[in-house]
């Protein structure tokens, strides 16, 4: 049955889809939420739809938690 | 499509209280603070090598750019990033990590910089935004039951039937693989207006299949 997951796929939309600038908007706090565990689709279930389906949000998405994995034990500055 | 208004924290009344290091940071980044240039040059440090990353990241949409001009690319993501949460700190309101805020700054930056090159040294063709008929990965088969023919038959007349501004996001994004970004600069527009229109219209289609008589069935749905 692939031929239909394949239109499926192309035709994907979702209820509830937040959108791309309310997700950008909160894209930090999504981030954060995942690396410390936890679900963000339960705060934010509109952008965890939308990044299913938008692909430009979701490489933000990724950047954004690499980024603050990869760089997350940068301090200002001591004294 | 709707917002997060309801379940989003960036509001003032459930704002957060800032994490310490969250707060030396909006501290020391302001002007007046003795250690700001110092933490200005830290914040900046960290933006660049940052810029590097996630532009070798997106490096596929960068052609074949490299050496000082890669570098030059990536100072100004560094830079333009910096000079935007200099002027939004204040706006800052710890419903995440300080850092996380701010990376935010120069992976946006990063994803509009290179759409830009993507677009300035690739743009689009007039092929991919016209439609013509289904591509070859989708394109009914000798092979293909009879369902299946008449379902991407009726896809085929749906796509003709959709608004000019809709069939022509559909056609590049989803069935040319246009970026989402680039196709936005193509048309004068922006990445949240070309989404809304690709949902229109996947949605339209998905309407148009089934009062035809050929649902798409989703995961579930086909088991």
């Amino acid at each position: 049955m692939t031929e239909h997951l394949d239109l499926d796929e192309l035709l994907r939309v979702k209820d509830g889809d937040a959108g791309c600038t309310a997700g950008e908007a909160i894209l930090d706090a999504y981030v954060d939420l995942e690396l410390a565990g936890e679900n963000p689709a339960v705060v934010f279930p509109g952008t965890a739809i939308h990044l299913e389906s938008c692909p430009g949000c979701r490489a933000d998405h990724d950047g954004l938690r690499e980024a603050a994995r990869r760089f997350a034990d940068v301090t200002p500055p001591a004294g | 499509m709707r917002g997060e208004s309801s379940t989003t924290t960036n509001t003032d009344a459930v704002r957060p209280a800032l994490d310490r290091e969250s707060e030396l940071w909006v501290e020391r980044l302001h002007r007046d603070h003795p250690r700001h240039g110092e933490t200005v040059a830290r914040l900046h440090d960290v933006l660049l090598r940052i810029a590097y990353h996630e532009l070798s990241r997106r490096r596929g949409l960068l052609g074949s750019i490299s050496g000082p001009e890669f570098d030059d690319l990536a100072q100004q993501t560094a830079d333009d990033a910096l000079v935007n949460i200099l002027r939004k700190v204040n706006e800052f309101r710890g419903n995440s990590r300080f850092t996380t805020w701010a990376y935010k700054f120069v992976i946006f930056e990063a994803s509009g910089k290179v759409a830009r090159h993507a677009w300035r040294t690739h743009p689009p063709s007039r092929e991919a935004l016209t439609w013509e008929q289904l591509p070859d990965a989708l394109a009914s088969a000798p092979g293909d039951r009879l369902e299946r023919q008449e379902q991407l038959s009726a896809l085929s007349a749906a796509i003709g039937e959709l608004s000019e501004r809709q069939r022509e996001v559909f056609v590049a994004v989803a069935l040319n693989d246009v970026p989402i970004d680039v196709l936005a600069l193509e048309l004068g527009s922006n990445r949240n207006a070309i989404y809304k229109n690709l949902f229109d219209a996947r949605r339209n289609l998905r309407t148009r299949l089934a009062d035809s008589g050929h649902p798409v069935l989703d995961e579930e749905q086909v088991g």
